[in-house]
């Protein structure tokens, strides 16, 4: 699907989309004037999307330094009059929970949507927190959708709940709902111009004391409101199979599953079917509840409706069997798939499993764990890192990693990456070891996470006198979540020009005197950088710059320069360092000699390096595609 | 009905890929399709799979033991994946080896190709392909995705048939690409079952 298709303003029409691109969609259709974003997966193809079609859509679009900005910005958008849309990762929320937690006490005028995407079973997270708990913690309501058509349509809602009590909405999607594609039916796209203007209402936004204090009594009345709401809104459903016996209570993706499985084994259900989960819809589930003896609440991560369908049980003396995780049926860890739904329910309802798969006996294959790309420039990068502390016959040496591409440099054959907590975090936690302990300290940080918590941590550093070398990896783009421009790049995100921040010049101004720039792709420079960083008495920072290999590799296939590797049979000394030390994922060891796959290299040409290949074995291929 | 189709490989080979254009097909057939594509952390050369739904599913991922049909990109990636598949599962495997780095880190080779596809084949019906020759062959070896989408046609066991698939690919490509991945397709389906094959 090109991009463009989701501008179309017909409704008749089904487009096969992906959970986030019928996000992307929905936010035409709600009318939003002002979207941001921080990249972070699973939520990044929403800021891919609109970043692409915002200026044809009239939408105000950018990704922002941090999700603290991206939540700033477009709260000063909503209270201008302009419908915003902020969206990030569920730890991305953590980031921004600073102004999140008291825009809920000022409101605000337009609608704000605030979207945090949760990654249960952490396919690309550090953690699996479930952010439903924003929705309590701050006072605001949370929306649910299980699938790309309702996350499309609820978006749509969420606006509109918003806009009924002026408040942000917590929309809440995981990985299984912003990454699964089905077909979605579109409806219209809203085109309302709305004038902005900014009026200051009499000090309501401004959160001192005086005005937080009475902002809170008329936050509690709001959500007072709203739950009427919710018992009665059209996200949540009931639905029935079969004599409809047994009761659930599900929301999210945990539907997906239960109805797999309801399905599979024709199971006699009633589905209470949650989307607007907080305020709780307390009347409907007491009802619900009545009409079942048995209750059993499936829903991924932390048990939340649980505990409240718990509460409504006990305040109302309901007295309906309830079963979930609180009393050990269900996991707390990780997403469910059909397959853990169905064992948990076997073991509530009492039947048996028959084995579904195969179950033969092969030996699990080597490890394919994440690799940095071929030809990627932080390959050399720590490369070098590893050769110079080698040198330099370093002991102990702490290596503190960071969030984006870089981060896999924790695997073999560099395993430089001792830890990684949060964004930014690299270069704040060198400071606290180089206090502590007496260890050499290397950090290494990407221009983009540099921007969006480096430099605080950085003023830190220098401020305390510590010593450590930063290796800012500059690949000019944001890597990991698929390359979406960041401050340090002269473009913006809808393409037109943008002011270049330079790296080198905010680390000389914060007072860094030590600082090399060097290529990657030139081990020899590289090494030579590095090692008078790692000597220096202070804070030394190696920004090592060069382009992310597949943004090179677009420009090179266009340009038609592309160009590839071999290795020369005769001259090749079978040392194995290639392999074994640098270990591109195009290189390999094949009948006893070294092969590169002309259609994995990139032509990086790093291989071919002495400090490489000491045979000097490895040379342009000449059949040049 | 339900059909259940897991994709898998390397990242980069167009994986995801496939599976859009048997969903696309499906779709523009009436068929409820869903489909899951997770990111891992690498761009390109990790373990990378799709699971395709068609038919009456909800959820985006295959129960374990309910896939039609296993389509591997890469020998390794089919082994890692047979937990998940049921003895009635068709395996079709590019028969490309892409050893990890893993391997090579501990000089070690990769494992002798024919004896997978024995193991494999004493437990499941397979069809080994080498698709990467039939992509060359089309004129690109990013076509690998169609040649086997072209070979799981041809095996029968998808509620598709050829013409579904060209469609798909009309809606796509144009000029010289359209005309690669044609080829492409038109290798794939008489890679295992020679001869002509039937458009509706
Ligand atoms: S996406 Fe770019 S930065 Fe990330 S591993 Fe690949 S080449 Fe390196
Ligand atoms: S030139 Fe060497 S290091 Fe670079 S991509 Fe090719 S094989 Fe890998």
């Amino acid at each position: 699907m090109k991009i463009e298709e989701l501008l179309v303003n017909e409704t008749n029409i089904e487009l096969f989309l992906l959970g986030n691109e019928a996000i992307a969609r929905g936010a035409l259709e709600a009318g939003v004037m002002a979207a941001t974003t921080y990249p972070g997966t699973p939520s990044s193809e929403v800021g891919d999307v609109l970043s692409g079609i915002s200026r044809k859509a009239g939408m105000y679009f950018e990704f922002s330094t941090n999700e603290k900005v991206a939540f700033e910005v477009a709260y000063a958008s909503a209270i201008s009059g302009l419908r915003s849309f902020v969206f990030m990762k569920h730890v991305g929320l953590n980031v921004a929970s600073d102004p999140f937690m008291s825009s809920a006490y000022t409101g605000i005028k337009a609608g704000l949507v605030v979207m945090t995407a949760d990654d249960p079973s952490m396919f690309s997270s550090q953690n699996e927190q479930d952010n439903r708990h924003y929705g309590e913690l701050a006072h605001v309501p949370v929306v649910e959708p299980s699938n790309p058509q309702e996350a499309k349509d609820f978006l749509i809602k969420a606006f509109e709940i918003s806009e009924l009590e002026r408040i942000p909405v917590l929309f809440r999607t995981t990985t299984r709902v912003s990454h699964m594609r089905e077909a979605v039916k579109l409806g219209p796209v809203k085109k309302e111009l709305f004038a902005s203007f900014f009026e200051p209402d009499s000090g309501r936004y401004m959160t001192l004391p005086s005005s937080a204090y009475g902002n809170k009594e008329k936050l509690i009345e709001k959500m007072k409101r709203l739950s009427p709401v919710s018992d009665k809104s059209d996200m949540n459903r009931i639905e029935r199979y079969g004599t409809g016996e047994i009761g659930f209570i599900t929301s999210g993706a945990a539907y997906n599953s239960l109805m797999d499985v309801i399905n599979m084994r024709k199971l006699d259900a009633t589905v209470l079917k949650l989307g607007f989960t907080y305020p709780f819809p307390e009347n409907l589930v007491a009802d619900f509840m009545k009409q079942h003896s048995k209750i059993i609440i499936v829903e991924e991560l932390d048990p939340i409706l649980e505990a409240r369908t718990r509460m409504v049980a006990q305040i109302k003396k309901i007295d309906s069997e309830i079963y979930g995780k609180l009393d050990g049926y269900f996991s707390m860890s990780h997403e469910y798939s059909p397959d853990t739904v169905e064992k948990s329910l076997s073991e509530i309802l009492g039947f048996n499993i028959t084995q579904h798969y195969a179950n033969v006996m092969i030996e699990e294959p080597a490890p394919r764990p994440p690799v940095l790309c071929p030809g990627c420039p932080h390959r050399a990068t720590f490369y070098a890192v590893k050769r110079a502390v080698r040198m330099l016959n370093l002991k102990n040496v702490i290596y503190s990693s960071d969030i984006g591409c870089y981060s896999l440099g924790t695997y073999e054959p560099f395993n430089e990456g001792d830890l990684i907590i949060s964004m930014g975090s690299s270069i704040g936690a060198a400071s606290g070891f180089a206090s502590a302990t007496s260890q050499p300290i290397i950090a290494f940080i990407g221009d983009s996470t540099f921007f969006h918590a480096g430099i605080p941590a950085l003023i830190n550093a220098v401020h305390n006198g510590e010593k450590m070398l930063i290796v800012v990896m500059d690949n000019r783009t944001t890597a990991m979540t698929g390359r979406q421009p960041n401050p340090g790049m002269p473009v913006k995100a809808s393409g037109e020009l943008a002011t270049e921040i330079s790296i080198e010049k905010i680390a000389r101004a914060i007072g860094v005197e030590h600082i090399s720039n060097v290529d990657p792709y030139d081990l020899a420079s590289t090494l030579q950088g590095i090692t008078a960083g790692l000597k220096y008495h202070g804070v030394s920072i190696v920004i090592a710059k060069r382009e992310c290999a597949i943004l090179r590799d677009q420009k090179m296939r266009k340009e038609k320069k592309w160009i590839t590797y071999n290795v020369d049979q005769e001259k090749c000394g079978k040392c194995m360092n290639c392999v074994e030390n640098f270990s591109c994922p195009a290189i390999s060891l094949q009948d006893g000699g070294i092969v590169i796959n002309p259609n994995l290299c990139d032509g990086c040409g790093v291989c071919a390096q002495v400090y490489v290949c000491p045979f000097r074995a490895i040379e342009v291929a000449n059949n040049a595609k | 009905m339900q059909n259940n189709i897991i994709i898998t490989g390397v990242g980069g080979q167009g994986v995801i890929t496939a599976g859009t254009l048997i969903s696309d097909a499906a779709i523009a057939k009436g068929l409820k399709t869903v489909m899951s594509e997770i990111h891992g952390l690498a761009q390109r050369g990790g373990s990378v799979s799709v699971d395709v739904r068609l038919g009456n599913a909800y959820g985006p991922i295959i129960p374990e033991g309910e896939a039609d049909a296993l389509i591997a990109f890469e020998p390794m990636e089919a082994l890692r994946n047979l937990k998940r598949v049921g003895k009635k599962t068709i395996i079709i495997v590019s028969t490309e080896k892409l050893p990890p780095i893993s391997l090579g880190i501990r000089r070690m080779e990769y494992p002798d190709i024919n004896e997978m596809m024995e193991n494999m084949a004493e437990n499941f019906t397979i069809y080994p392909v080498d698709a990467k020759k039939l992509a060359m062959e089309a004129g690109n070896y990013r076509a690998l995705n169609v040649v086997l989408v072209g070979v799981a046609i041809s095996t029968g066991v998808l509620p598709l048939n050829v013409d579904d698939i060209i469609r798909a690919l009309e809606r796509r490509f144009s000029g010289k690409l359209m005309d690669i991945n044609m080829k492409a397709l038109q290798l794939g389906i008489q890679a295992i079952v020679p001869g002509h094959v039937e458009t509706h």
